[in-house]
């Protein structure tokens, strides 16, 4: 029996795109590999362990004070999170709703700080944490981290609420709401999504984030998880390399689950965003 | 009249714009201010001394060196990134068993931390006990251990391909965005005309990309120029500072050299560049508008 088009296409698709799924998954097995090779295997050349050692997740939580920096990063990625969501969506909803004086302004600004990264401001931001005596601070961070997202979060909210009808809460006025009120009942739930969304790739944002971090926390106690595993392994003379596997393999394969799952959201959103 | 907060648009903008301003303009002045200013390496100004710090920049053989590189790099991520991503795209635009999985896997770098992935592939590189040799050895391909990251020749190279790689899943979300806006009756009209796929592909997909394809350059490019953690997590710019790029070497001369005057005078000409890519791509963005 002849082969459907669909199933021909399939194989074709499949093989096309092999080569770039082998390098994409290549890190990842040799994270999860290296992660439960006994420690004197780490070193030999071979690719499997002779038994998986699952007890390596285990010891990784002590050796490498993961539990600190796990808290450290949650903490920092939903705080900042929040703080940037409860000024983007006001702003948002202003860009999406009204045309005001000073609007194209506030577009152009958030566009160039978009377009900045923290590690041009570097210096800058440095001294602005020492001024204000919050260095090695967490709450500092989070303040870094939020505004360095509002221009991304504005980006994305505003790309949405555009598509949501202006008609539908100027209908609730007629009806004699308060503008509160047609928001609350109105505009929130039907934008509901798409702050879930923003709140996502915000928190994955500052889950990630390398530059700021390392620079202004310089206490090992403040540590998120990237600097924490990266200091394991940055000058260090012996590397225990299961156990930053194993670090590495936990603080991300939680997040990358989430993210896999929610990204056709973001076809939808930068696309609307980008040419928008 | 509705007389509340909530129909005054400029109350609603007024804390992310205050908060924006306060943590951006606020540091941009202060490296505008140190970038014209002698300055000891605990960031006590000593006087005003004009265009002293850039000069001392410009005529730095280590700024001319990362300089090139970081041109070298930012093209090589960039256009290696398009010309993958949009087969790449074009097959995922298709319906075939398995898609929804396949998109998934090819979007998983974007998830990772740099950080992270730059670490794995540190590890997985190494001379002696990598996984990369290990496996290139088990397949027959190379016959002795390559020492990718200790030698200038391998090093940046590995960079730019694993800079391809984390920059693939963003760029084929938004060709994925652009070739979903290009309607099915235009395919089905030059298909009965008789035009071969490659004449489909000149003539219909690549025009009607464009705009999206203008888009991921410049954005691209502002990203790759300003990328940090590949670079400083696998080789922290050497041996020998033969992989330092712009970022790398201002984050050593701010904080490991202690020369705050000419790191912010690099943060500054860093920056009028970052303008001239944003104005660029406001231009893209208005032509896409009209």
């Amino acid at each position: 029996m002849a082969l459907s088009r669909k199933a021909r296409r399939s194989i074709v698709s499949w093989l096309l795109l092999s080569p770039l799924i082998v390098a994409v998954l290549f890190p990842f097995a040799v994270m999860f590999i290296t992660a439960i090779k006994l420690a004197t295997e780490v070193l030999k050349p071979t690719w499997w362990p002779s038994a998986p050692q699952w007890q390596n997740f285990v010891s990784m939580w002590e050796a490498t004070r993961f539990g600190a920096a796990l808290w450290n990063s949650i903490y920092v990625a939903v705080l900042s999170t929040v703080l940037s969501l409860l000024v983007s969506i006001p702003a948002a909803y202003a860009l999406s709703r009204f045309r005001f004086t000073g609007r194209g302004f506030v577009q152009q600004f958030l566009l160039v700080s978009q377009m900045l990264s923290p590690i041009v401001l570097v210096i800058g931001l440095f001294r602005l944490l020492v001024a204000l005596k919050m260095l090695d601070n967490l709450n500092a961070v989070v303040f870094v981290y939020a505004t360095f997202n509002i221009a991304f979060s504005v980006w994305m909210l505003q790309s949405y609420f555009s598509t949501i009808p202006k008609d539908l809460e100027e209908a609730a006025w007629m009806e004699g709401a308060t503008p509160w009120q047609a928001l609350r009942r109105v505009f929130l739930p039907l934008a509901l999504p798409a702050m879930v969304v923003t709140a996502i790739f915000s928190f994955i944002n500052a889950w990630n984030e390398f530059v700021i971090a390392l620079t202004m926390l310089r206490n090992q106690a403040g540590y998120t998880l990237p600097i924490q595993v990266f200091s394991l392994v940055a000058g260090r003379y012996t590397v225990e390399w299961h156990h930053v596997m194993a670090a590495a393999f936990v603080a991300t394969i939680p997040v990358a689950i989430v993210f896999a799952w929610l990204q056709r959201y973001l076809v939808r959103g930068l696309a609307l965003g980008a040419v928008k | 009249m509705n007389r509340s907060i909530l129909t005054n648009p400029h109350v609603l903008i007024a804390p992310a714009f205050l908060l924006a301003a306060f943590i951006i303009l606020w540091p941009l002045f202060q490296i505008g201010e140190i970038s014209l200013n002698s300055v000891n390496r605990f960031g006590q100004l000593k006087g005003f001394s004009g265009l002293e710090n850039f000069a001392a920049v410009l005529s730095d053989p280590q700024f001319l060196n990362a300089s090139w590189r970081t041109v070298v790099w930012t093209v090589g991520i960039v256009l290696g990134t398009i010309l993958v991503s949009i087969p790449v795209a074009m097959i995922l635009n298709e319906d075939f068993h398995g898609r929804g999985l396949a998109r998934i896997v090819i979007m998983l770098p974007w998830a990772v931390s740099l950080t992270m992935t730059a670490i794995v592939w540190r590890w997985a590189l190494s001379g002696e006990s990598g996984m990369l040799n290990s496996a290139l050895r088990g397949l027959g391909l190379i016959d002795e251990n390559i020492q990718w990251l200790a030698q200038a020749g391998t090093a940046f190279p590995v960079q730019i391909a694993i800079g391809i790689l984390v920059s693939i899943p963003f760029t084929t979300t938004i060709f994925l965005g652009g070739l979903s806006s290009i309607p099915d009756d235009l395919y089905e009209a030059a298909r009965l005309e008789g035009a071969s796929d490659w004449q489909i592909f000149v003539s219909i997909t690549l025009p009607l990309l464009r705009p999206f394809i203008n888009i991921a350059v410049v954005m691209n490019t502002i990203n790759v120029f300003n990328s940090f953690p590949i670079i400083w997590a696998t080789t922290q710019g050497g041996p020998a500072n033969s992989t330092d790029i712009l970022v790398t070497y201002l984050y050593k001369l701010g904080f490991s050299f202690g020369k705050l005057g000419e790191a912010s005078a690099l943060s500054l000409m860093m920056f009028a560049l970052l303008l001239v890519f944003t104005i660029l791509y406001v231009r893209l963005a208005m032509r896409g508008e009209r």
